[in-house]
This record gives structure tokens, C-alpha cells and sequence, in this order.
């Protein structure tokens, strides 16, 4: 019974230390949740729910770039500090929410009001919301079946169906964004793979330009213009640094890794 | 008589008030327009920043500042918003510019 009262509470310190270190293994997000970003700053203590901001349903239709550089949404969750006030000023969700802008012949509904009806609180709960609903759950598969499959992520190749001109999405919005001359890509570069027999990286300035721009990426990721100027190695990139600040939670996930290692060895 | 005299001059101050804020008004709408078109035309170049010489990258660092003087005296959702954006340019203007600044030195 001593021996019991001894190793019981050693058991319960050494469970808790693993739980703290997260040793407990991630759940891996379903096609429809991957890129699911839960947005709250204020809204509970405003009463509401959190935000469950999909990924999917805006990159079909706008850049990454448009909407992290133009708009100016932060990288990270929760690092834009969002009010509803900056909404309904016309600024972050409220640039497009604003019941007035209007995408493929419907108009985009209104973000944030100082007060709304027991009717119009279904529009906040689009955003507002605990629990995902079966409908936008189907309405993520009817989408899907539409678009190129791949293995991890959404199980959605976005680059190919970019590339097919099955999405076309939107760089730029009047009184929004700058007008900018047409981006001249870099060429295409090659990383060397730091484990023997592990194809060679090919990293594709085009495929990112398309989505991100550049100062999406430099220096703010990247800090380097030349080659070989930031070192990285994979366990930054899993710790959602440089390529893993968006292969893992939106682009798709560095589990996917013939993607990148791409090119056999080289002499 | 004196009521006439008293209600035009009440119509004078009330004009005057009217002009005032009008010119108010004017002022800061056309502010506003001033420093966003500076703005834009600061940030515009980032894709091109590549091909600009180092003079050119100088001279939108020094606007770049000088626009952050005046975004800093808008309210706090515009500072949110374009503070960050013009960050993000001027980044990569300083960015291009030390890289290139480097290339020279080791030419």
C-alpha cells in the first residue's frame, strides 16, 4: 500500500509533464477541417462564440496575398486583434462582408452589427459559430469532388487546380489594393536535401508568387534574396517555421513529402 | 428691427459654422486621399523591387517614413491595417536594398 501511495503520484507528475510537452499525438484534421483557424480575441467577451474561419472557402477564390498583405490579416491566429468595430468600418472581414460587395452574382453578406434581430443573428452564426455545420461540411465535399485530388490536406491539389483555371483566384480589389506593375518571377531553385538518399527540393518562385506576392514571404519568413541566406532544417519547418509557417495548417502538410523533394540527388 | 439684426446674425454664425466645418471635412477627406494615393504609389513598386537601383530603394525607405508619421495620426483600425502593410513593404525595400548594398561590397 505504501509502495502504491509512492508510485501513484510519481505516475500522475510524469503523465502531466508528457501532456504539457505535448506528447500526447495531434488529432489530424479531417479534408474539411484542415485550415480551420479559431479566431478569438474578443468575441466571447462580447458574448458570442469564437470564429471559425475556413481556409478553403476563401482560397478558391482570393490569393493569400490579397487577403495577408492588402487586407492586412496576420499569419498566426489571433494575431490581427480583430473588433467588430474594425468590420463594420469597412476593414479585414468587412472589406468583402459588407452587404454590398458582390461574388458570382450574390451579394457577400454583412459582418458585424452594433444590433441585429433573432433573424439576422443567423448571419452571425456563419462566422460566429462552436460546432461545424453538416451543411457546410457537404458543401466542402461538392466542392472538392470538383477539383484535382491529393493525398494529405484537404485532399484538394490547389496549385493544379490553379494551374487547370479550375479556380481563378482574385489578386486584386479596387480602393483596396495598390496597383502594381506584373511581378517578375525568379527562376526556380534547388535545396539540397540534408538526408542522404532524400530527393533534392525544387522550390518553385512561380507556384508561390501566384498565391503569396513577395513581401508575404521576404524578409518576414525568409530573410534571405539569395540562395543558401536562411538555414532552416526540418524539425523548424514541423515547428511551423519558414515553409512550415503555411505547409501544415493551410498549404499542404510537409507530411506530403514527395511535393518537395522532388529532384533525385545530385552526383 | 432688433429681432431682424438679432436673426442674421444668428443666419451669419450659423453659416460660418456650416463653412467651417465644411472646409473641416474637405480637409480631411482630401487628407486622407493625399496620404493613401502617397501610399499606394509607395507600394506599388514592391513587385519591382528587385530591378530598382539603390537610390530608388532609398528614396521609398525615406517615403515609407514619413507615411508611417501620417498613418500614425488615423484612427486605430486604419493604423491596424496600413501600419502593418506599409511594414510589410518597406521590409522589403530595406531587405532588397541591404542585399543589393552587400552585392556591391563583395563586387
Amino acid at each position: 500500500m505504501r509502495k502504491l501511495l509512492f508510485v501513484v503520484p510519481i505516475l500522475l507528475v510524469a503523465v502531466g509533464i508528457a501532456w504539457a510537452q505535448g506528447g500526447m499525438k495531434k488529432k489530424k484534421p479531417l479534408p474539411y477541417e484542415f485550415g480551420s483557424v479559431t479566431i478569438n480575441n474578443y468575441s466571447q467577451q462580447a458574448g458570442m462564440p469564437p470564429v471559425m474561419f475556413d481556409h478553403w472557402v476563401h482560397r478558391q477564390n482570393y490569393t493569400c496575398r490579397l487577403c495577408h498583405v492588402d487586407i492586412g490579416f496576420g499569419m498566426t491566429a489571433g494575431s490581427t486583434k480583430i473588433r467588430s468595430a474594425d468590420n463594420m468600418k469597412g476593414y479585414f472581414c468587412g472589406t468583402c462582408h459588407n452587404g454590398r460587395m458582390v461574388h458570382n452574382n450574390k451579394k457577400i453578406f454583412e459582418s458585424c452589427a452594433k444590433e441585429y434581430s433573432r433573424e439576422e443573428y443567423k448571419t452571425c452564426a456563419k462566422c460566429h459559430t462552436r460546432e461545424r455545420s453538416a451543411a457546410k461540411e457537404d458543401e466542402f465535399y461538392r466542392f472538392s469532388e470538383q477539383m484535382p485530388g491529393e493525398r494529405f490536406g484537404n485532399k484538394i491539389n490547389w496549385e493544379l487546380a490553379e494551374e487547370k483555371g479550375l479556380i481563378k483566384p482574385v489578386d486584386y480589389l479596387e480602393k483596396v489594393s495598390s496597383k502594381k506593375v506584373n511581378l517578375k518571377v525568379n527562376q526556380d531553385f534547388a535545396i539540397k536535401a540534408k538526408v542522404e538518399g532524400m530527393p533534392d527540393i525544387i522550390f518553385s518562385h512561380k507556384k508561390h508568387t501566384v498565391w503569396n506576392g513577395c513581401e508575404l514571404c521576404h524578409p518576414d519568413i525568409f530573410v534571405g534574396v539569395k540562395k543558401g541566406t536562411s538555414k532552416y532544417s526540418m524539425t523548424e519547418i514541423f515547428d511551423s517555421k519558414y515553409c512550415g509557417v503555411c505547409h501544415e495548417k493551410v498549404a499542404f502538410p510537409q507530411t506530403d513529402c514527395q511535393r518537395c523533394h522532388t529532384r533525385p540527388p545530385q552526383g | 428691427m432688433k429681432l431682424i439684426m438679432g436673426i442674421v446674425r444668428r443666419l451669419k454664425l450659423v453659416f460660418m459654422v456650416g463653412c467651417l466645418s465644411l472646409f473641416i471635412s474637405l480637409q480631411t477627406a482630401y487628407g486622407e486621399d493625399a496620404w493613401r494615393a502617397d501610399f499606394d504609389a509607395s507600394c506599388a513598386q514592391s513587385n519591382d523591387a528587385m530591378s530598382l537601383s539603390i537610390p530608388e530603394l532609398k528614396k521609398l525607405v525615406e517615403r515609407c517614413d514619413v507615411l508611417q508619421k501620417t498613418i500614425e495620426k488615423e484612427d486605430e483600425t486604419v493604423r491596424k491595417v496600413f501600419l502593418k502593410r506599409l511594414q510589410l513593404c518597406k521590409n522589403l525595400y530595406i531587405f532588397v536594398l541591404e542585399s543589393k548594398a552587400q552585392e556591391q561590397k563583395q563586387k
